[in-house]
């Protein structure tokens, strides 16, 4: 191999390596999708949950200012921290109102047993 | 340098060289994991542990996989972004993972609740409906006992009503038969009772005790009279004056005494009612030395007795 091929063979592979990972579009979308999920499943009404969803919504928009900044790669790692992060807001939000109901439940069922038997 | 003096440099080079490549080697299989990663491997031992593998084994298989992926990453490029960004997505599905097998470990405690309760509910409702059924049988029961009472007590108000009426009814049949009495007899009132008081000359002809035919209406009349004292006594006393002996006198006073009964229990006055005792001439009303006072005491008095 010559010099000079041998040098634009490794720029090529050096243009690709920086600037070659695509907008990562499906994240974008997905991490946007599990924020609004966590929003409407009250994520902002538990507190540990509030704590997942902001961690969110900050990943996401400093993943945005990646990609403008052309990124993409590490972009699509924090949108995908993101997502993960929303996802377990969700779950948390779901885990404190299930417990809650269960206690309520619990609750009604003892005072339905000493209307039963005082 | 001979060739043999020479011939080591390239053998010390090659050693140096794989010498620096293992301390190399070595750096990169002892550098530390992220603390991600060490959380995520707890979080995943924690969720393994707890609920989410009985409840939520599909979230579990996820969180393996992640942290299996991020173990991938720590084993390529341990001090990359890739592998702390793995790790701390293994990390948050771990978390997720325990987090949905505690919901669904709640979502079944409530429904278990939810179930109890309705069947407690159930047999609150069954309890309270025996309960009202028992109340309304006692009530029902309650109320015909009521109006039995009432019934009966109605019966008892209203016999004791027509008795009062017979009685007040009978009061005033007897009160008007003494009454018309009055008019035809000698009738007073004494301590002993009311007296009847028919003279001797009237009813029975001189020294006999056979009533004359003259008398018997003056003696029906009484007859009817003491028929309505149903519930009195009566006592019939012969008297007569102080003419002639005792003997004669109380013989005669006792049959008139009787004769006059007798006549009385003919006419319909019950006999257990009424008795009969000659006094003879012991117990005068007027003076016997007139012929006035021995006639007032020739006489039959029929005592009807104050009320038993």
């Amino acid at each position: 191999m010559s010099k000079p091929r041998s040098w634009s063979l490794a720029l090529a592979i050096a243009a690709l390596g920086c600037g070659g990972a695509p907008r990562p579009e499906a994240r974008i979308a997905s991490s946007q999708g599990a924020i609004r999920g966590a929003e409407e499943a009250g994520a902002e009404g538990v507190p540990q949950a509030t704590l997942h969803l902001k961690l969110a919504q900050e990943q996401r928009q400093q993943a945005l200012e990646l990609i403008k900044s052309g990124d993409n790669h590490r972009a699509d790692l924090l949108l995908a921290r993101a997502e993960a992060d929303a996802e377990l807001a969700v779950a948390l939000a779901r885990e404190a109102t299930a417990k809650a109901e269960a206690e309520k439940a619990a609750e009604d069922l003892e005072t339905l047993k000493k209307r039963i038997a005082p | 340098m001979t060739a043999a003096t020479r011939r080591p440099a390239p053998l010390v080079q090659h050693r140096a060289i794989a010498l620096i490549a293992c301390a190399l080697l070595f750096a990169c299989a002892s550098a530390p994991p992220p603390k991600e990663l060490v959380d995520a491997r707890d979080a995943y031992r924690r969720a393994e542990a707890g609920a989410a593998a009985k409840m939520v084994p599909a979230e579990l298989h996820v969180a393996r996989e992640s942290l299996d992926a991020a173990e991938r990453s720590f084993g390529d490029a341990p001090t990359s972004w890739d592998a702390i960004d793995s790790a701390y997505i293994a990390l948050r599905k771990a978390q997720r993972a325990e987090a949905l097998g505690n919901a669904a470990v709640a979502v079944k405690a409530k429904e278990g609740s939810d179930k109890e309760a309705r069947r407690a509910q159930q047999d609150l409702l069954l309890t309270t409906d025996a309960k009202l059924r028992n109340t309304e049988g006692a009530l029902a029961k309650e109320r015909d006992s009521l109006a039995k009472e009432r019934e009966s007590l109605a019966k008892e108000r209203e016999a004791t009503a027509s008795e009062r009426a017979a009685r007040l009814a009978a009061e005033t049949k007897a009160k008007d038969a003494m009454d018309a009495l009055a008019k035809s007899l000698a009738v007073r009132s004494e301590a002993r009772g009311t007296v009847i008081t028919l003279s001797g000359g009237v009813v029975f002809a001189t020294g006999r005790a056979t009533i004359l035919v003259g008398a018997q209406a003056q003696l029906n009349q009484v007859a009817d009279a003491l028929k309505t004292q149903a519930e009195h006594h009566f006592s019939v006393e012969g008297h007569t004056d102080n003419q002639g002996s005792d003997r004669v006198n109380d013989g005669l006073s006792a049959r008139r005494a009787n004769a006059v009964r007798d006549y009385l229990i003919v006419r319909g006055v019950s006999a257990a009612a009424i008795t009969a005792t000659g006094f003879g001439s012991s117990k005068p009303v007027g003076d016997n030395h007139t012929a006035e006072g021995r006639a007032m005491n020739r006489r039959v008095e029929i005592i009807v007795d104050k009320a038993p």
